[in-house]
């Protein structure tokens, strides 16, 4: 899980061009988007592509429970771990 | 018509400054090809990181040559080939059958960098996004022209960028290319202001036989070339186009 988390972290560093943010400046457990890290909606859709290609997992767009996955790290390594197996 | 040019700003092939760009008109200095790209500071770090170069050396010349108006001043965005670096990275993917950047595809249209113009400084006046060839930067100009005349706008702002060609469609391209933006903020012609006035003619059919190439040299820097320098009239011709650009005092 942990190392899935940095690769995660590092993912969403890449994919969204995050200037001068280093992973441990994102935190596990909080929001991404909005309050948390501030990320936007153009951010989750470039994300969700993002985890589809390096995962090859399908995300429901627009569904509620893209949006819980999509909540945190914690929640996007959840996700990935489960749609894995 | 008459028009006067309240602001110019330009930036590209080294040249970023109005004292680079008079010494570029006396000869003093040349272009570079250094890809240095104006900082943006005033863009928070979120908004600026989407920003590509040549977003980067529309929105430098625009929002300084707009400084004074923002908010309400309607615009003219024009570039010959537009973000194609962009664009062409597209057509790669597509090709791939990979899925394609949602971000890179929303950026990539024609009047992208006008509509991330319009979102950053909350400006929601009429706004243009033109393409015209190798006669693209005059061609802004008449466009500007027409909606101060039409509109009875007392300003329009003109954004000229082209950014280098990507290696794959340098076959098709006969002129000398430098990444660069200007803008220019245009008013209808006030008493002492220096009187401009741009005029054009379609070559004829027999004409065209005579020049069967594009200018070598980009409009925009026959353009910077002229403001910046002491004469009062500059002839440019192109493969479709004659035109004259002079100036005088009111």
């Amino acid at each position: 899980m942990n190392n899935l988390s940095e690769e995660v972290k590092q993912l969403i560093i890449e994919t969204l061009d995050l200037e001068d943010i280093e992973p441990a400046d994102i935190d596990y457990e909080d929001a991404l988007f909005i309050d948390g890290l501030g990320l936007d909606s153009i951010d989750a859709l470039e994300l969700g592509v993002a985890i589809k290609k390096a995962y090859d997992v399908k995300i429901d767009n627009n569904s509620d429970d893209s949006k819980k996955h999509f909540y945190s790290v914690k929640t996007l390594c959840e996700f990935i771990a489960e749609s894995r197996t | 018509m008459d028009f006067s040019i309240k602001q110019c700003v330009a930036w590209g092939g080294g040249l970023t400054t109005t004292q680079d760009w008079q010494s570029y008109a006396q000869g003093e200095l040349s272009l570079s090809d250094s890809q240095e790209l104006p900082a943006l500071k005033q863009i928070p770090a979120m908004q600026r990181r989407r920003l590509s170069p040549f977003a980067k050396l529309a929105l430098h010349c625009a929002l300084s040559a707009a400084d004074e108006c923002l908010m309400s001043v309607p615009s003219v965005f024009a570039s010959r080939h537009g973000d194609l670096a962009k664009t062409s990275k597209l057509i790669s993917d597509v090709a791939a059958k990979e899925d394609l950047s949602p971000t890179q595809f929303g950026l990539s249209v024609h009047n992208a960098v006008g509509g991330l113009f319009s979102i950053y400084t909350g400006n929601k006046a009429p706004l243009t996004a033109v393409s015209a060839g190798e006669d693209t930067f005059f061609t802004a100009i008449i466009d500007a022209l027409c909606k101060l005349s039409a509109n009875e706008y007392s300003q329009v702002l003109v954004v000229f960028t082209e950014t280098l060609v990507p290696e794959i469609y340098q076959q098709y391209i006969a002129q000398d290319e430098v990444a660069i933006a200007c803008a220019l903020l245009l008013e209808p012609a006030g008493k002492g202001d220096e009187v401009y006035t741009l005029a054009l003619q379609a070559k004829q059919e027999s004409d065209k036989d005579k020049v069967q190439t594009e200018n070598q040299r980009m409009q925009v820097l026959d353009f910077l070339n002229f403001y910046y320098s002491s004469s009062k009239e500059v002839n440019v011709n192109s493969k479709r186009h004659s035109w004259q650009l002079s100036r005088a005092a009111s």
